[in-house]
Formats: C-alpha cells, structure tokens, sequence
C-alpha cells in the first residue's frame, strides 16, 4: 500500500517511510554487533530460579533438555540452549536432549552441545546425550514417562539408548531430576505440564522467545515453572551467573539499542501527532 | 499378545528386512484401503472412523484416570501405551505422505498447465527432491562424530543446503518480523485516547525494563526501599507480573474450557468438519 506523501515537518515525524526506519534499525544493530556499547547485566528472579533449578537437581537422576525450537528462533532460542548446557555441565549434571516438534532442533541444538563438551571434556553417552526427534507429539511425552529406553529407541547416532553408559537404571519418568524445555512454540509447555509435571511432580523449567514470555509468568506464579530465561535477555543473564559471557551477552546490546530506536520512534511519532493536532485546531478555531 | 504387537512394531535393520517390511507394510495397507474402500460406504466410513475416535480416546482416558499399583506404577492398560503410541507415531507419518501427496497433486498442476508463478512450483519440485535424495544419502553414510575432517560428498551438500540454505532461509524470514514490528510500533502508537496512553505507558516500562539500558536507567534510584520500586525493572517485573499474569490466567482457563468442550465434541465425533459435511 502506497504511503501518503508528508506535506511538512510534523507529518514528517509521524509518516516517516518505511524504508528510513528498516535503515535505521539495520544500521543500529550493525553498529551494536561491531561497536557494542555494552550496560552491566543483572540477573532477574526468573533466571536465577532455572539457574538454581539446575544446580539443585539431584546428581543420581537426568536432566532432560528438550530443544522444541529452529532455526526461526535460533538467534533466542540458541544462547538460551547453549547457556543451559553449560549450566549442567559446570554443576556436573548428566543431561539428554530430546526433540518432540520441531525436528531441526536435535540438529542444531547437537551442533551446540558439542563444542561446549569439548571445553567441559564431557564424553557423549556419560555425560551427555541426544535422542534426537521423536515424532508422535504428545503421544511421545505420554510413553515417555512409562518407559524412556523403549519410546526414545536410538539416539541421534543410530544407538540404542540402552547401550549409552548414562543411561544405566534409567527407567521412567521417576529418573528424572529435571525437565528443561527451551522453546519458540506456544503450547509446548502446557503438554509438559498436563502429562508430565503435574501427575509426576518432574520439576520443570523454561526457556521462550521473548515474544511469548508474558504468557507463561502465571506458571511461574503457580509454582509450575521453576523460573524462565526470557528471550536474549534470559541467556545473557544465565552467562552472567556462569561468569562466562558469550552470544547472549553479545546480541543484548545490539537488543537494548534496538529497544532504545524503538522507543524514539514512537516518542517521534506521538510528538508529530500531536503538535499537527494542536496546528489543526488552530486553524480551525 | 503385546510382545507379538511389539515385534511387529519394532524398528527393523539391515537393508533386505528394511525392504521386505515396507513392500509387506505397503501390500497390507493398500488390501485394507481398498477393502474398506470396497465394503463400507460413507455411513460405514463415518461409523468406523468414530468408533476408532472414541476407542483412541477411551483408552487413553481410562489409563490415566484409572489407579496405577506396583513399582512401577501401572495399570492393566500401562503396558499397551508404547504400542499405541507407536501405532499412532506411524499413523502420524502417514499423514506426512498425504500431505507430500497434496503439495505434489497442486504444484504438479502448476508446472502442467503452465499457470502464473508456475516457476515456483517448480522451485518446490527441485528443492523437494533435493533435500529428500541428500537427507536419505547423508542418513545411510552413517557418519561418526566428531566428523571426519574430509566428509564424503554426499554429506557436504546436505550440510550447504541445510545449515547453509534452509537454516539461514528460516532464519532470515523471522528476522524481517524485528523490522515489521519496528515500523508497526512506529505508525500504530499513537496517544489518541487515555486507553492508549496507559497502553504505551505499560509497553514502554516493559521495554525498557527488559534491557540492560533500561536497568542503568534508574540505577542512580536506591535498590531498597520505597524508592527502590520506581527502578525501571521493578516497574516491568510488577506489570508482567502482577498485572500481566492475572490476565493471562483468565485467558488461559477461558482457552481451557473451550479445549475441554472442543476435546469432547471430538472424541465423540460431534464435531463432523470437512469430511462429513462433504460426505453428507
């Protein structure tokens, strides 16, 4: 749709084209990701609680990471993951990832595990493993917490996950110290919590894009969700308590300054707004 | 009679017992399709369908609601819900051959009939066929890991067109969302009335509250105490929670008891949708 031309310098402010403003957020990223100008990061309530979550997770039992996300969100969805591997493998937790509706996320989320072992010296099936995508949907979560060998069957390498070392006396659910479920889709938490955290008692946790954190604070609120890590922000945070920044706290300056063009922009437009307003009523009057 | 369903189910190895699995698999179906297809007429399609409908959804109540004994916890229906869940997994599948059917069927019209944008139909056929011939090539290498440092061709263009093509792909369309938004954010914030003043007012204290910049904002305020709560992130943390939350609850218990009702009607196959409208 065609843009109405602005006729003078107030209209300007309130129909400024699209194109300066693609320009503009283009060029601010840009110029956070090359020159960042970086403000302190401190940890909200929310992350410490998955940080503490983690830590606090029985050494006998799993950790299950369960990386429901592509490459979409990646640029979230992937500082989070890796901030969470890291987590486990500082507190010396074994973890699995699994993968239930988005099927790129086993890949991607493998591709991020890998080079953080090398720097723990974690050994895949001791440390760590990744049974991959499962498909079925719920249905997956529902055999799962009956009998994890039987439905997870080869992890992403063609193994049994029987034959994996960290596997041994892994049963059910009841093996399971915690569940953390990194996502960019909506519901996925709510299946958690119907068929897993609520008649099991599993503790749960999470990671979200930004965009649908507000929605999932009532599970916080309730007790279900043992903390969020919200969007960038949430691994950022997480790398702050790790005290080892990485990708999370290099895109939060490029974030900030985004929020911060944002926030000018509609200051701009508001101020056209309403001084063409009080030039109109002059007129009028 | 679960470890024969079991064994029946079970993933198979080897390339000869792959093959004779899936020609058996492919034979049986198209014999019940066609069965089926033969005997039963719409009344009799509508009727089997809502029976296994309500049989899916029976058993899957029952062996929750019903008490579990034992170590581990189990009922007489526990040991039957990896089979089903199986059973459902391939069913599942089935439906991702139906829709690569479909997408075939409409993008082969396309390119047959020459219909404008035809070209991306055809887009369509050779991404498709790429990514299906190399996933399936890059799948039977059965590469370890780490990987080589010299991978075998095969696995080179899986890995350039999906890490390097579909990924960035993706990658990209979402990232257009963040200039969307910016420029949506710009034209529709407007203080037209006090409803959106209070509405900007709570987007630019979430904002805010949610970036570092925002937190150095009012750093200079006392952490503690009544000044303490005007700091930027506290104001964000009490709106998302306090004033968020409640909000988002109530949708939630709305979303809940339209899913309960919707569920229902499902499971007693209430709710015809295309099919049945179409047969009827």
């Amino acid at each position: 749709m065609a843009q109405a031309p602005a006729t003078g310098s107030w209209d300007y402010l309130q129909r400024m084209p699209r194109y300066v403003i693609y320009l503009l957020l283009a060029g601010v990223v840009l110029w956070q990701l090359l020159a960042p100008i970086r403000f302190p990061i401190v940890p909200s309530s929310t992350t410490r609680d998955v940080y503490k979550a983690i830590r606090a997770a029985p050494e006998n039992k799993l950790i299950i990471i369960s990386v429901d996300w592509d490459a979409s969100t990646q640029a979230e969805t992937g500082p989070q993951t890796a901030a969470v591997i890291r987590a486990c493998f500082e507190s010396g937790k074994r973890f699995a990832l699994m993968n239930w509706t988005a099927p790129m996320g086993a890949k991607l989320a493998n591709d991020i595990a890998r080079p953080i072992a090398e720097q723990y010296h974690a050994e895949y099936g001791r440390d760590w493993c990744n049974w991959g995508f499962k498909s079925g949907g719920a249905n997956v979560l529902m055999a799962m917490v009956k009998n994890i060998p039987e439905t997870m069957g080869n992890d992403v390498r063609g193994k049994r996950v029987t034959s994996l070392p960290m596997m041994k006396g892994v049963r059910d659910i009841k093996d399971i110290g915690l569940v953390v479920e990194v996502t960019g889709l909506a519901g996925v938490t709510e299946t958690w919590i119907g068929l897993v955290q609520g008649p099991y008692q599993t503790p749960l946790t999470a990671a979200y894009t930004a965009v649908m954190a507000p929605g999932y604070y009532a599970y916080t609120d309730s007790g279900q969700l043992k903390g969020m890590l919200v969007g960038v922000k949430g691994a950022a945070e997480m790398e702050v308590l790790e005290r080892k920044p990485g990708l999370g706290s290099a895109i939060m300056s490029a974030q900030s300054w985004g929020h911060i063009l944002i926030l000018a922009l509609i200051i701009l437009g508001n101020t056209g707004y309403l001084l063409a307003r009080g030039r109109a009523r002059r007129e009028r009057a | 009679m679960r470890q024969t369903v079991l064994k029946l189910l079970a993933p198979t190895t080897g390339t000869a017992s792959l093959v004779a699995h899936l020609a058996a698999a492919l034979l049986v179906c198209a014999l019940l399709l066609f069965a089926l297809h033969r005997l039963l007429g719409p009344r009799g399609r509508r009727w089997l369908i809502a029976a296994v409908t309500f049989a899916g959804g029976l058993f899957y109540g029952l062996e929750y609601f019903l008490p579990a004994h034992g170590k581990p916890e189990k009922n007489f229906l526990t040991p039957w819900i990896e089979p089903v869940s199986v059973a459902l997994t391939v069913v599942f599948a089935f439906t991702v051959g139906l829709g690569i059917y479909s997408l075939c069927q409409v993008h082969g019209r396309n390119v047959g009939r020459r219909r404008p944008g035809w070209h991306n139909s055809l887009a369509f056929f050779a991404a498709m066929v790429a990514m299906f011939v190399s996933g399936l090539w890059e799948h039977h290498l059965r590469l370890p890991e780490p990987l080589p440092a010299v991978v075998p061709w095969p696995k080179g263009v899986y890995e350039v067109l999906f890490n390097g093509l579909y990924g960035p792909l993706q990658a990209a369309t979402f990232s257009l969302l963040a200039f969307y938004i910016a420029s949506a954010a710009y034209r529709a914030f407007r203080i037209r009335s006090a409803e959106a003043g209070l509405m900007m007012a709570a987007a630019f204290i979430v904002m805010l509250g949610q970036v570092p910049f925002g937190r150095w904002l009012t750093s200079w305020l006392p952490a503690a105490g009544p000044l303490g709560s005007l700091r930027l992130e506290v104001l964000g943390d009490y709106v998302l929670t306090w004033l968020n939350t409640p909000a988002q609850r109530a949708i939630a218990f709305g979303v809940a008891v339209g899913a309960l009702a919707m569920s229902l009607r499902l499971w007693l196959s209430l709710e015809r949708g295309t099919f049945f409208s179409e047969q009827s």
